[in-house]
């Protein structure tokens, strides 16, 4: 990278890694410190190849996305997932306040796979339309909206005071996904 | 409040908690960046002069670029080595923290006009070398975490002593006596214990059916010998042995398979078998008393080698067959409760948090022309790692895998 190169690059980074910081959090199910590791891993990606990015911000989450859901490559220490509160608050005793539903709502976030915490990231965070989606981690519509339904059934699954909530207004997926299969050698 | 609302409003509190990123990311990661340039022309320079380069790219890792807190294993991932165009295999094939740490044939060897052994050939990976090593020494293999060592027992079972085999050599380094006779295997997950499941009489000895003139086939009885267990200390070879009952008393057919080997369960604190009867397992302590399951086990089948995953949060379950042609379940491990489908006719082992090697059939559409496959979970990749395997039963091209942790 020249000397304009790496003045551009800090800039960008500068400019643009706590609001990059918030999603990888996010990706990585609050783990803080996971978070903080997938971001320096995109941002490496983008260095490597920054004279040739048109669009950087769109290329590292494109990186942060597709690198969060192949994360058996990189082989991750499981950490503790810290939260401000214990899983069960005691001050209110039924539980269903909106900050102590908004509580359960991380834990059981957090025990999603990876690839459902990445769809519904970009479906509720970034509210991306389903077929952006697909785009960003190559897959069908079908797939986004079959993944999207079975992590929010999982969330209610994960916790009971979730499974008292509506339903999602989200699509129901068709009983059979007929979406193509895709197969790489 | 629907649930994705509720979702959306935690993400936003969530994202908004977050302290701004430190200052200095960018230089830390055009640190990190030299140190990885780095690292690729050390390595590039081992493989031009191996041992010399070995002794002076260590301290050459260290000299540029900020400080990397991150652990090694983030930066050095286990990589995937695939050989799609190799059945039975030849050279490593591994998947994150997976590895095919061996295979084997079967074939049946005539006794008696009645029974056959089912007799194995295996194949061992030398860690060294990273390629498949053919031995018809070993009537029984499992290898310990690490691909390093193996525990075997030697042909004719049952056995009277366990072999303790350093991959690497090929050698057996120790032998563990034992006064009841073994037939199977299985280490710890922490590869510190071994349980040994003793049978009075071969485990392998398999009923050969005989053809009747009118059309069909008919088997001799058969029954189970297995006796009990041992859990013994690899490092010192103390075994302490625990007798279990058969089944619905000796030698009944009714509960066991005639092989039906016993395993730890995930923490090592109990010990368990698959059992054909419903609940499809039966756990015991180490004295071999029955006990209920674990509570992250009650859904556990003995037929699905894969099991829990790494972290304990996924089970990995039967054949599903609803959304694709071959898949299979994937289990909350607590109810039981359906979280996902994925691709795999069959789930052998974890290679991560959310990534699976499995069985699963090409384009013929044949259920029984299989070949390795790595799949990801809400997935539609599937990443061939062997080629098919053959369909023809009791050949030595029908391989069956041994997956340990690497």
């Amino acid at each position: 990278m020249d000397a304009e190169g790496l003045e551009s690059f800090r800039d960008f980074v500068d400019s643009r890694s706590s609001a990059l910081l918030r999603t990888a959090v996010l990706l990585s199910g609050g783990d803080r410190h996971a978070g903080e590791d997938l971001l320096q891993n995109a941002l490496a990606k983008a260095a490597g190849r920054w004279h040739r990015i048109e669009e950087p911000e769109a290329y590292v989450r494109q990186v942060l996305y597709r690198q969060q859901i192949s994360r058996w490559r990189l082989k991750w220490r499981r950490r503790e997932v810290s939260v401000a509160e214990p899983p069960e608050p005691g001050a209110d005793p039924d539980g269903s306040s909106a900050a102590d539903l908004r509580l359960v709502m991380r834990a059981a976030l957090s025990r999603l796979t990876a690839r459902q915490r990445t769809v519904l990231v970009l479906r509720y965070f970034e509210d991306l339309p389903e077929a952006d989606v697909a785009r960003i981690l190559g897959c069908s519509v079908g797939t986004v909206r079959s993944t999207t339904h079975r992590s929010l059934a999982r969330l209610r699954s994960l916790a009971p005071e979730l499974a008292a909530l509506g339903p999602a207004d989200v699509e129901q997926p068709p009983s059979r996904d007929f979406s193509p299969v895709e197969v790489r050698p | 409040m629907n649930v994705d609302e509720l979702v959306r409003d935690s993400l936003r509190e969530q994202a908004a908690g977050q302290t701004p990123a430190a200052p200095g990311l960018a230089d830390r990661v055009l640190g990190l960046r030299r140190r990885r340039r780095t690292r690729r022309l050390v390595s590039m320079a081992a493989a031009a002069a191996a041992v010399v380069a070995v002794s002076v790219a260590v301290p050459m890792l260290d000299s540029g670029g900020t400080r990397d807190v991150r652990p090694a294993d983030v930066t050095e991932p286990n990589r995937t080595s695939a050989h799609p165009d190799q059945s039975p295999p030849r050279d490593l094939i591994a998947a994150g923290r997976t590895a095919l740490a061996a295979y084997y044939g079967t074939v049946p060897v005539a006794q008696s006009k009645e029974m056959a052994v089912a007799t194995r050939t295996y194949w061992l990976l030398n860690p060294v070398t990273k390629k498949y090593v053919k031995t018809t020494k070993w009537s029984w293999v499992a290898v310990a975490p690490g691909l390093e060592t193996a525990a075997v027992l030697e042909q004719n079972l049952p056995a009277s002593r366990i072999g303790l085999l350093d991959m690497a050599s090929g050698e057996v380094k120790r032998w563990i006596k034992v006064d009841h006779t073994v037939g199977g295997l299985a280490f710890s997950r922490d590869g510190r214990e071994l349980v040994a499941t003793t049978y009075s009489e071969n485990p392998d000895l398999r009923p050969i059916p005989k053809k009747l003139k009118g059309g069909g086939e008919v088997t001799v009885e058969t029954r189970s010998h297995r006796t009990g267990f041992y859990v013994i200390d690899v490092a010192s070879g103390k075994a302490r042995w625990s007798q279990v009952d058969a089944g619905g008393g000796p030698g009944s057919l009714d509960m066991i398979n005639t092989r039906q080997d016993f395993a730890f369960s995930r923490d090592g604190s109990l010990i368990w078998s698959g059992m054909p009867m419903d609940p499809g397992y039966q756990y015991y302590d180490r004295d071999g008393t029955e006990v209920g399951p674990p509570a992250d086990a009650k859904y556990l089948r003995w037929y699905v080698d894969a099991g829990l995953s790494p972290d304990g949060s996924l089970l990995a379950g039967d054949f599903a067959g609803e959304k694709y042609k071959t898949s299979s379940w994937i289990l909350d491990p607590g109810t039981g409760n359906k979280i996902t489908e994925t691709h795999g006719q069959q789930l052998l082992a974890w290679a991560g948090d959310d990534s699976l090697v499995a069985w699963d059939i090409g384009k013929d559409g044949n259920e029984y022309h299989q070949r390795l496959v790595l799949v990801t979970l809400d997935s539609d990749k599937v990443v061939p790692l062997s080629d098919f395997r053959s369909t023809k039963d009791d050949t030595l091209g029908r391989w069956e895998p041994v997956f340990a942790d690497r």
